[in-house]
Parts: structure tokens; sequence; C-alpha cells
């Protein structure tokens, strides 16, 4: 659905602002996730991004999508006290960003555990640092890198050996490939 | 009450008889092929396309009626492998009976596939188990999967199952235990072997 409405939230007034929303009628969690914004230049950190509905009127559904910043290494307040369902969208966040959600509290006193990632999974794979291993033992198979156009890989005859450095693509001192 | 039955095996009769009869076992075999659509992804529906009417795999002999992997003959893997789901197809496989036959149908059970690139899918279920036909196409269309059934049909015909035949194309590959293949999946975080939460 087309989101009709984008706030910027400032990280400490997070909850009551989501709490604000839901007064206001949002009172349908759609989902949270977080955006790495690591490389941003001014206020790098992560976007923790919630998207609300309005379902009271189902022919004019209403959303709103509400953003905050949070600087890498910190915590943002967990929105379980105003949704419970929130409780599993935080859990995954956490496990592929690695943003800790203050006050997490799912019912189980369990906290924030791995919900989806294999037992023993080491690092947070959707943060652009995180490095694409196969990358490093095997050689990309596809004909063209990501982002590659269509028309000089025709045109050369012979793969291009020019590397897009995508997030991820391990640098070249991983050693040769 | 349960009954004592001894297990059906390839016995040395099979392995001895004379090429005539290897012939019969042969053709008996490859037009009895029970499978066990292990489907992951977008791919499985094509599987499902290529059993139903106007594809009709069941003329070859393909028959999509088994109960689970302990009766099946062939598993076709058809979808997204990922690192999460390997163990689970490592361990239906190891239920299935030998002589066992595995089809990997599309791109991502091929080689990853589109998700090549990504943390969690497995780079091509041929690093878990052997594979017999591997079908390209990201969906392959169902004319490929009649077309990679035939090809393991055309193998099986050639196949002498002799027991040292046999060893060669399974004993690479380990014999898993009765206890390998009846334990839980998953750790339940709540009462895990280590009493508590990892991380
Ligand atoms: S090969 Fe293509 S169609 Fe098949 S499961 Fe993968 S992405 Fe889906």
């Amino acid at each position: 659905m087309k989101v009709t409405q984008a706030v910027e939230i400032p990280l400490a007034e997070w909850v009551s602002s989501v709490g604000d929303h839901v007064s206001q009628g949002f009172s349908y969690f759609d989902w949270l996730t977080a955006v790495d914004q690591t490389d941003a230049t001014d206020e790098p950190g992560f976007d923790v991004v919630v998207h609300l509905l309005d379902v009271t009127a189902p022919e004019r559904l209403r959303s709103v999508l509400l953003r905050t910043r949070v600087p890498d290494g910190a915590a943002v307040a967990s929105l379980t006290p105003v949704f419970h369902g929130a409780a599993w969208h935080e859990r995954e966040t956490h496990e592929m960003f690695g943003i800790d959600f203050a006050g997490f509290d799912d019912g189980t006193g369990l906290g924030l555990r791995p919900l989806l990632l294999p037992d023993g999974f080491e690092g947070t794979p959707l943060r652009k640092s995180f490095m694409l291993a196969a990358r490093a033992s095997k050689p990309w198979p596809g004909a063209k890198e990501p982002g590659e156009g269509h028309g000089e890989g025709l045109r050369s005859g012979a793969p291009s050996r020019r590397r897009v450095q995508a997030p991820g693509v391990p640098p070249p001192e991983w050693g040769p490939r | 009450m349960p009954v004592d039955l001894p297990m059906p095996r390839v016995g040395p009769l099979a392995e001895h008889a004379p090429r005539p009869i290897k012939v019969v076992l042969n053709w008996g075999r490859r037009y009895s092929l029970w499978v066990f659509n292990f489907g992951l992804a977008c791919c499985a529906i094509e599987f499902i396309a290529t059993s139903m009417g106007s594809h009709d795999f069941i003329r070859l002999g393909v028959i999509p009626f088994a109960p689970g992997p302990r009766q099946a003959d062939l598993m076709v893997v058809s979808g997204t492998v990922t690192d999460k789901m390997a163990p689970a197809i490592r361990r239906l496989y190891d239920q299935m009976p030998e002589p066992k036959y595995v089809i990997s149908f599309g791109a991502c059970s091929n080689s990853g596939g589109p998700y090549w690139d990504s943390y969690c899918v497995t780079k091509g279920v041929d690093q878990i188990i052997p594979v017999d036909v591997y079908v390209p196409g990201c969906p392959p269309r169902p004319e490929a999967l009649l077309q990679g059934i035939i090809r393991l049909q055309e193998k099986i015909a050639a196949e002498s199952l002799s027991g040292a035949a046999l060893r060669r194309k399974y004993a690479a590959h380990r014999t898993p235990s009765a206890a390998e293949l009846s334990r839980p999946l998953l750790l339940d975080a709540r009462h895990g072997p280590a009493g508590q939460v990892a991380r």
C-alpha cells in the first residue's frame, strides 16, 4: 500500500509519540524494521521504522510511517508495552541489525533471543558492514556484477573485470578469488 | 502387536542376476518412482503444475503419493535451500530407502540461484546430498522437469545395482544412525540442553 505520511521522531520521544499516533486512530501495527544508515554524513546510525494503519474506515485506509534515528550501539525503547505483537519484529530487527530494544517484554521473560537465524549464527547479516563470506571463497558465478549494465558486457564479449563495490562484498585484502 | 518383517533389500540375487533379469528389474524401478517433493519456494509450484493434468508426470511412472520420505524413491528438491533448512533435507534424505535418487529442480537448489550472495542460502543442495539430475531454470518449465525425469530414467536403466555399485554411490556419504534420524531439529529456547538462551 502507498505510504501517505512519514514522520521523523526524536529518539527520546519514540514510545510516547507512537502512543500518540495510536490514540489518533493509527491503532493497527503493520510492521517494524530498521534501515542501516551508518554511512550517512550527518547523524550516522540506524533508522528504526514502524508502519501503522488506521483501519476504522477500510475503504479509506490511512497509514503513517514513523522513523527514529538510533546511533550505533545505543538502545531504542521497546514498543512492546504499546503493541504486544511488536515483539516478533523487534526480535527480528535485533538479530538482523544488532539493535537493542530497552524494556523489551514479550511475556516470556526470555528477552531478545534469536528468532529466524540458524542456531549458532554469528553476526548481524542485514548490516551493511556484514561480509558476504561466500564471495571470499568462491568467485561470483553470475555473468555480471549487481549494478552492471546490459550493453557493455555484450559488446566486449568477455565479462567485465570491473568490480562494483556493493556493500558486503569482501575487499581485495580478503585474498584472491 | 507389531509384526517383525525383514527389511526388503536388493540382495545378492539381483546382484548376480543374468543381464536380462537386470534389465527387467531396472525397468521396474525406472517406471515406479514414488516421488517426495521437497518444495521450498516458487519452484514447488512448477513441480505441482507438472503433476497436474496438462503435464501429468504420472504417465512417466512418477507417483506423487508417497506418504513420506520412508516410502519414496525419488526426492525432488524444488526451491531455495537455506542453511537453516539444510539439516532437515539431509535428515529426510537419510530416511529414504536405497536405491534413492535426487532431482535438483531450479536455479536455487542447483546453486543458490538469485540468492547466491545471501547470508542464509545454501549454495546448491548438492553440498548436502548427492544429486542425480539438475534441472536449470528460474523456475524451469514443467517440460524441463519431464525432461529431467526422462534423463533420470535413462540413468536408472543403465545402472547396475551390485553391492559395489551401491557403495560407490552412497558410501562417500556417511550412513546415519537411528538416533540421528529421529533427533529434534531445533533447540527449544526454554528447555535447550544449555538450559538458557544463547546470546
Ligand atoms: S529458482 Fe527461481 S523460481 Fe525457483 S525457487 Fe529459486 S527463485 Fe524461485
